[in-house]
């Protein structure tokens, strides 16, 4: 299990090289990225994941898009859209993480598509870059909606991942940081690390039920 | 008003942070702002008045921060939160906290502060276009693309650059 920062955007995306944002990942106590964009690697002991964020499009063309980049082993993310949408999404395979549900509507995510999340393994991200930047209501709207999939999460046992959506080493922060951050929502200390290893949730494969002997 | 004797005094507790990038310049007071501002903003002004935040020293990119004893967990969660200082973008590391502002000195001294050391003055390349070395710490390389309309500052390592 490794202290996962589920999704930054490295150079061309944001300012700061994938090496320099892994370095800095390292000493803030992290033990691996997913970077937007960017081909697999390891630098300076941290591993890098490579992400493929699936924005704007629609539920017939994602199983295409995940198709074509089978091959890279990639941590495959869609953005959040309408609750038709986002069941749709869940159900299909090779989904990792579903995005930006912060910004979706209010009823984009019920107890359907939480249970459907859990059974398919599809985490829900958190993306902190709104508590960290944001300042009055739209920050209070964030923090209302994360507490709200808290209660589901609670409930039906989803994976979550925590992301910094860092352009730039400059938004990155410290695990002990997006530890406190977390702790405003209601997250105890077992829930924020099991959220931090929530990609390896969602990228090994489940234990059967059933053992063959 | 007279000084209070030391045990009817409030107990203090001092936070060492670091700005980053290197080299940014702040004024103390434009700093308590954002500091203020961010405390304010998270926690309302009735635990604003009860963390009592307060930039007691800086030296170079350090800056010792005073709170009131207890309230150290709701000042770095609001510290985190800081991403400017005067339209600067700034990001604030916590250190390390300690109970008198001595200690935080005494740590100030053994870090090695940041600079162009160790950089042949030679152009350099990123991604096929010029920059130019800004600051340097260790393998970290902070540079300055300058383009038609205005500069860039990138985030790099020595690895990703190369030379002209």
């Amino acid at each position: 299990m490794k202290i996962t920062d589920a999704c930054v955007y490295p150079y061309p995306h944001g300012d700061s090289s994938v090496r320099r944002m892994a370095l800095e990942a390292k000493e803030l106590g992290f033990d691996r990225i997913v970077a937007a964009d960017t081909p697999p690697g390891e630098f300076f002991g941290i591993e890098v994941f490579s992400g493929i964020l699936i924005q704007q499009a629609s539920v017939r063309d994602i199983p295409g898009r995940i198709k074509k980049d089978r091959n890279q082993q990639a941590v495959v993310s869609v953005q959040a859209g309408d609750n038709g949408f986002n069941r749709a999404v869940i159900g299909l395979k090779g989904v990792h993480i579903l995005r930006g549900i912060q910004s979706a509507d209010k009823t984009a995510f019920d107890h359907v598509a939480a249970s459907m999340a859990a059974d398919n393994r599809v985490a829900i991200d958190f993306d902190l870059s709104p508590l960290i930047s944001g300042r009055g209501i739209s920050r209070q709207r964030v923090m209302q909606r994360y507490r709200d999939i808290l209660v589901l999460e609670r409930r039906f046992e989803f994976p979550l991942t925590i992301s910094s959506h860092a352009r730039s080493v400059l938004e990155m922060r410290a695990v002990r940081e997006i530890a406190g951050i977390c702790t405003l929502l209601d997250m105890d200390i077992p829930d924020i690390q099991t959220a931090f290893f929530g990609i390896d949730t969602v990228s090994t494969l489940p234990l059967p039920s059933v053992k063959v002997i | 008003m007279s000084i209070r004797p030391p045990t009817l005094r409030e107990k203090r507790r001092y936070i060492l942070i670091q700005i980053e990038p290197a080299g940014t310049s702040f004024d103390q007071k434009d700093l308590y702002y954002a500091v203020s501002d961010a405390i304010t903003a998270l926690w309302g002004d009735a635990m604003a008045a009860v963390i009592m935040a307060a930039v007691v020293a800086s030296q170079g990119q350090h800056v010792v921060i005073r709170c009131r004893r207890g309230t150290e967990r709701e000042l770095a969660i609001a510290l985190s939160t800081i991403t400017t200082c005067r339209d600067t973008r700034i990001v604030v590391r916590i250190i390390t906290a300690s109970g008198t502002i001595e200690t935080l000195r005494k740590r100030i001294r053994k870090m090695k502060p940041p600079g162009k050391e160790g950089v042949s003055p030679v152009e350099w390349t990123f991604e096929k276009r010029k920059v130019q070395i800004d600051q340097c710490n260790g393998q970290k390389v902070d540079v300055i693309e300058k383009g038609f309309k205005n500069t860039n500052r990138l985030f790099l390592i020595r690895e990703d650059l190369e030379e002209l």
